[in-house]
């Protein structure tokens, strides 16, 4: 191949673009070769290549929850098996969250890609597993209060050498799980993923030799890096502080947790220190460095410019202060299995301080939180049964237009579950699934609404079903930008058999009888600059369309009369 | 003397092809946006008045439109009202909660609250229970009020969607009595006849589409109905679907949402016509367009039916032809990132301002000015000599990105097909290798007036090793029509585990699908024409809401158990691997298709009068420019050979033969390019 990687900037475009794919078909070949529902449904699954000194090369991912997440697991397994010791047709993986995990349901794969005799690229694959032992099925206990009950922990390992497996291992993980043959199935998936790329490199590197792939590498990163800092040097240097909280941590409900996030912009870096963040807690909303790291790759991703290349060259500008023993960096064994509420938070005090420094792009908050449901027990009908749901809020305002109404923001993006298909499924009704009036925070743009559902169990679980539901908002709203209202809280309560309402406390495990029913409502995004400015139109449009009501039209924006006529 | 006629009204063009015992012949005219009619009527002069075929000899008449889709994408369709069940009068606005757009701080609606905002949309109290019973009876209070707010509203089209109407639509059809009765004048769409199939969501967007576009399409089908026979044309219209079947309009205009997208399906249909006559029946085709690319796989001379079009950015649960849409085209704007890499795309030119080397167009380097450069077009022969290209534009818009590079403005140009080719080629892998094929055990067969450029290159990068170009690629889409069946499918809900099915109920469910299929092909006027039944089934593993399309025969022996070995076939087919675990039907379908191909004479290209000529060319790969031989598709002889570097242009395309590639003529009119040394 004549020229260098230095001097041939269509060659390396065109590896570069065949990167990226080779990561899109490894995301694909896992999700279509998982077993798993969180899988194929959640999309819980991620693919990366990296450089054999761990760098990101290109990542595919469904879900931002998943960016970077690799990273500190690949420079686990490389700290533990120096690149020198590794062969062809070795395969590593881990899950442990304390050794650059994330949660104990993910396991990453990971697999050296030889060319030649010698290394030129790393594949690896992570995978949220349907169950990975502890105290509950799915491994994903609210109230868990030790890492111990939340399943098996896998430090780095060497799972197969030379290609073949390590039986011993393959053993002790089969025994440690509900579900043996999805849980090594989805391994296999993963697996599949990984050698997927290996061939595809190999075809890459027979094309243009070995060496110079991983010359082209190393430009590819210090390209990203130089668009990266230069996107980041035209927001005005300085440092922007923002603070959030959480409801509390599932197991001491009275106790809020807050996040605090100052950023430092300087001549083109970008460093997040998240000193003042409560202590670890008690329950499992703990979140190691990997989901801070996600969080800011995420944001600077969306500050900066969609079109830079993703691979360690946009990371290395990004630094982290995590203090030890903070809800963002806990000490074992804190338990760590509902990180995805604190990740969320996390992003959204990220994207708050960057207002400050870019406040034409930024909108308001978003209701910031993903409310999941379970439903479980038996019914005459559909025997066993487990079924739930995922619910959105609303997205924040901005300067330019009003927020989305129930929809997914920032590092998660799940679908929430159609009563026809939860019903043909389980023993449970939907009677309603609609926006709730006045939850868009008010202002010049009103932030989008939050959503009520509400469920019913029916006479065909004569022994009810058990239920738990994980929020967030339920007490502390989303704060509204420029003169912008505050999104309206999150609201859930059981109605009892009894007559009685009783509220949830924003997560709750419990029971509910046949006849019971709950009533979900999920916080609306914040607005953004001044109600009284808001275009008596939109106003009087909004209140046809049913999303402001007449009084808050009248106390909230000020209008006097409320015309009759529809939009 | 019996001529068949077909017309596909694209962005720019409208495409005609007849078909007689004379040949065919096919010819392109402006499309007229405001009324995409006078088109058709235009095209009817021109036939008259250049070929001498009159109206009165045109016995069949296909048709394909985009009147549906820009009714959509230009909001112009009908005030709509929506009813629903109590306590979901938000469905259509709240939608699946996704995003698509991962990175966006300022999110948009992923949902088309547009189509009816809350205003228009009224519930009525009932409900239906997922086995069908009535857990609550429809309350005509209810419905009275309902029709008072439509009214008051002043909506001209009202899609009525229940929840579990696919279960039992008893409900759906007392509200539908009651606002026939109430509003005769409004187009009515029910959610149980559009869409029956669960998932209230998804059942109320392509049910409120239906209804949104119903007058609109109507309208635009009986003008051309009126045109076409005042002028003496004795052909019923046919409409083209987009799950690449005709349907006359009397029908279409009944379901019209299965209008939407008709185009590539049609083009990949007369890709297939094609090939066929070449022998050939595993394709992958690409149309390269202005903005973007649409690919498809052709397995044994079949396509599949995917669920589902985008319209307007809006995923509706139509049946289509599986397209897939890739952001690269002639277009796409190649440009310099802030690290100094050259970039192609995915930002275009389009149509508005087009290519830099357009008349008025734009300024930006685009893939088309790299090709001028290259020396690939003929400045004064592009589109027939149509549009004439300015070279000296394209070099000074390559040189914006060559200048900084370093390069010269042939190597830059040289760079830009490089990186758009091997786009388009990742994007092609992804289509096959994502779907458990090799695209080596493929042909090539590039569509639309740019695939010749890029045919070889593509292959090249993806390892194909035949590639077809058809006779007339660029009116590919109207040969299509012509090509197309008469076709319909009617779909039923069957949701019931494999365990609890019963076979009595499903047989139930297919005769009812089968009168449903055999009452619209009695209005087709088939006639003597066999008719082909096909029965297909959806399966998926319990608790699993993906499912796969199997064929289903419920008089075979255990039709059960050989539905869900199929399914566990497919399954490993697709996903890699099968579990065994319990199966669940959720879909019963019945597709009638009557062929009405006749033996088509070959579609010789185009004949025009220049000389071929010689010029200077830059080859993929090459470094220097090559003197190369211009010849004209029409002079070739059937059955030559020759061997690259060769171009060769005719009205509608241009094909490159770089060195180390034959083209070979085939009297059906179609060229076939291999490398050097043979196929393997």
């Amino acid at each position: 191949m004549s020229g260098t990687a230095e001097t041939d900037p269509i060659t390396l475009e065109v590896i570069r673009h065949r990167l990226d794919t080779i990561a899109e078909e490894m995301e694909a070949t896992l999700l279509r070769s998982s077993c798993s529902p969180i899988v194929k449904e959640g999309l819980d699954a991620s693919a990366s290549l990296f450089t054999v000194a761990g760098g990101t090369l290109a990542q595919a991912c469904a879900i931002p929850v998943h960016l970077g997440t690799l990273i500190p697991a690949v420079a686990a397994i490389l700290q533990e098996f120096p690149l020198e010791t590794m062969r062809e047709g070795d395969i590593y993986t881990m899950n442990d969250p304390y050794l650059g995990g994330t949660h104990l349901p993910d396991f990453a794969i990971v697999l050296p890609v030889f060319h030649g005799g010698e290394p030129i690229a790393i594949a690896a694959a992570m995978t949220h597993h349907q169950d990975v032992g502890g105290k509950t099925a799915g491994s994903v206990p609210t109230d868990s209060t030790e890492i111990y009950q939340e399943g098996l922990r896998v430090p780095p390992l060497r799972w197969v050498r030379d290609g073949i497996f390590d039986e011993a291992l393959t053993k002790l993980l089969r025994l440690n799980v509900r579900i043996p043959d999805i849980f090594i199935g989805d391994l296999h998936a993963q697996i599949a993923a990984c050698k997927i790329a290996s061939v595809r490199l190999g075809e890459l590197a027979e094309r243009h030799g070995g060496a110079f792939l991983v010359r082209a590498f190393q430009t590819l990163l210090d390209r990203s890096e130089t668009m990266t800092r230069a996107a980041l040097a035209a927001l005005p240097d300085g440092s922007y502080r923002f603070s959030d909280g959480l409801d509390n941590d599932g197991v001491e409900f009275d106790r809020r947790l807050r996040i605090c996030v100052e950023i430092t912009l300087s001549g083109g870096t970008i460093h997040f220190d998240l000193t003042g963040t409560s202590g670890e807690a008690r329950g499992p909303v703990n979140c190691v460095p990997s989901g801070s790291l996600a969080a800011a790759c995420y944001a600077v991703r969306a500050v900066t410019d969609a079109s830079i290349p993703n691979n360690a060259g946009c990371f290395r500008p990004i630094s982290l202060t995590l203090p030890e023993g903070s809800l963002v960096n806990p000490r074992p064994p804190a338990p760590v299995n509902a990180r995805t509420a604190t990740i969320k938070r996390v992003t959204g005090c990220m994207l708050g301080a960057l207002a400050q420094a870019a406040p034409d792009r930024m909108p308001a908050a978003n209701a910031g939180a993903l409310v999941v449901m379970a439903f479980g027990g038996r019914s005459i009908r559909h025997g066993t049964f487990v079924t739930g749901d995922l619910l959105a809020g609303g997205s924040g305002a901005s300067q330019d237009c009003d927020g989305v109404d129930a929809i997914e923001t920032d590092a998660t993006n799940c679908m929430n579950v159609p009563a026809e298909a939860m019903e043909l499924e389980a023993p449970i009704r939907v009677t309603r699934c609609a926006l709730r009036k006045d939850t868009g925070g008010a202002g010049l743009h009103r932030g989008g609404l939050g959503l009520v559902k509400e469920f019913e169990v029916l006479p065909d679980a004569p022994d009810g079903v058990s239920f738990s539901h994980r929020g967030e908002r339920h007490f502390l709203p989303p704060p509204g930008m420029a003169g912008g209202g505050d999104g309206g809280c999150a609201l859930s309560y059981i109605q009892r058999a009894d007559g009685r309402r009783e509220e949830i406390p924003s997560k709750m495990v419990t029971r509910l009888a046949p006849g019971e029913k709950v009533s979900v409502g999920t916080a609306g995004g914040a607005g953004w600059g001044e109600p009284r400015a808001r275009e008596r139109r939109a106003v009087i449009e909004d209140v046809a369309n049913g999303k402001t009501t007449v009084e808050a039209a009248r106390d909230v924006y000020g209008l006097t009369d409320t015309p009759a006529e529809a939009g | 003397m019996s001529a068949r006629l077909g017309i596909d009204i694209g962005g720019t063009f409208t495409d005609v092809v007849c078909a007689s015992e004379r040949g065919q012949i096919s010819f392109k005219v402006p499309t007229t946006r405001d009324d995409p009619s006078r088109a058709v009527t235009q095209a009817l002069a021109i036939l008259e008045r250049d070929y001498g075929i009159p109206p009165a000899e045109i016995c069949r008449f296909a048709h394909g439109t985009t009147v549906a889709t820009n009714a959509v994408i230009e909001r112009k369709g009908a005030r709509l009202g929506i009813v629903t069940t109590e306590g979901f009068g938000d469905t259509l606005e709240i939608g699946r909660q996704m995003r698509r757009q991962l990175y966006d701080l300022q999110l948009e609606p992923e949902t088309p609250g547009w189509l009816a905002p809350g205003a228009r949309r009224f519930e009525v109290r009932e409900r239906i229970a997922a086995d069908g019973s009535i857990v609550t009876a429809l309350d005509p209070a209810s419905v009275a009020l309902a029709i008072q707010g439509l009214r008051a509203a002043r909506v001209e089209a009202v899609a009525v969607c229940l929840l579990f109407s696919f279960a039992n639509p008893a409900h759906e059809q007392a509200v539908a009595t009651a606002l026939r009765e109430a509003l005769p004048e409004v187009a009515l769409s029910l959610s149980s006849e559009v869409d029956p199939a669960f998932r209230e969501y998804e059942r109320t967007v392509v049910t409120a589409f239906d209804a949104y576009i119903k007058p609109l399409v109507d309208a635009y089908l009986a003008r051309i109905e009126g045109n076409v026979a005042s002028l003496g044309m004795p052909a019923p219209l046919q409409v083209m679907q987009s799950r690449g079947g005709l349907a006359s309009a009397t029908i279409a205009r009944e379901r019209p949402v299965r209008l939407f997208l008709s185009g590539p399906a049609a083009g990949v249909i007369g890709a297939r016509a094609e090939a066929e006559r070449a022998g050939l029946r595993d394709l992958i085709t690409i149309d390269i367009g202005g903005t973007s690319s649409d690919i498809a796989l052709v397995r044994g001379g079949e396509t599949p039916v995917r669920g589902e079009v985008e319209i307007a950015g809006y995923p509706a649960r139509v049946p289509m032809l599986d397209v897939v849409t890739l952001g690269a085209g002639g277009g796409s704007i190649a440009w310099l990132d802030s690290a100094g890499g050259l970039r192609v795309g995915p930002r275009s030119a389009g149509a508005e301002p087009g290519p830099a080397c357009y008349p008025d167009g734009g300024t930006e380097p685009t893939v088309t000015d790299a090709s001028l450069v290259l020396g690939y077009l003929d400045p004064e022969f592009f589109a027939n000599g149509t549009v004439l290209l300015d070279p000296g534009r394209a070099r000074a818009a390559i040189g914006r990105v060559a200048q900084p590079l370093g390069l010269s403005v042939e190597a830059a140009a040289a760079g830009v097909h490089r990186i758009a080719n091997s786009h388009m080629a990742d994007g092609m892998r992804l289509v096959s290798l994502n779907r458990g094929y090799d695209p080596r055990d493929f042909a090539l067969v590039p569509l639309g007036g740019a695939g010749g450029l890029h045919a070889v290159p593509l292959a090249r990068e993806l390892g194909v090793r035949r590639i077809l170009i058809p006779a007339s690629p660029g009116v590919l889409s109207a040969a299509g029509l012509l090509a197309a069946s008469i076709e319909h499918e009617v779909q039923g809900s069957y949701t019931r585990t494999l365990a609890e099915a019963s076979l009595e109920e499903i047989r139930r469910v297919i005769a009812d699908l089968d009168a449903k299929a055999e009452a619209l092909m009695a209005r087709e006027r088939v006639g003597e024409l066999p008719l082909n039944r096909h029965l297909s089934a959806d399966l998926g593993y319990v608790g699993q809401s993906h499912y796969l399309t199997v064929p289903f025969d419920p008089d075979g022996p255990d039709p059960l158990r050989v539905a869900y070995d199929a399914f566990e076939t497919e399954h490993h087919r697709v996903n890699g691997h099968a579990t065994g675990a319990p199966g669940k039907l959720v879909a019963l379908r019945v597709v009638l298709s009557a062929s009405q191909t006749e033996a088509a004479a070959p579609a010789g290209p185009q004949a025009d009068a220049q000389p071929g000529q010689r010029r200077k060319v830059v080859f993929d790969g090459e470094t220097a420019a090559c003197e190369t031989t211009i010849l004209r598709r029409a002079a070739l002889a059937p059955g030559a050979r020759l061997a690259g570097p060769v171009i060769i242009e005719q009205p509608d395309t241009t094909i490159l033969v770089p060195p180390g590639w034959l083209a070979q003529p085939y009297d059906a009119g179609n060229i076939v390019l291999e490398p050097e040394g043979g196929a393997a």
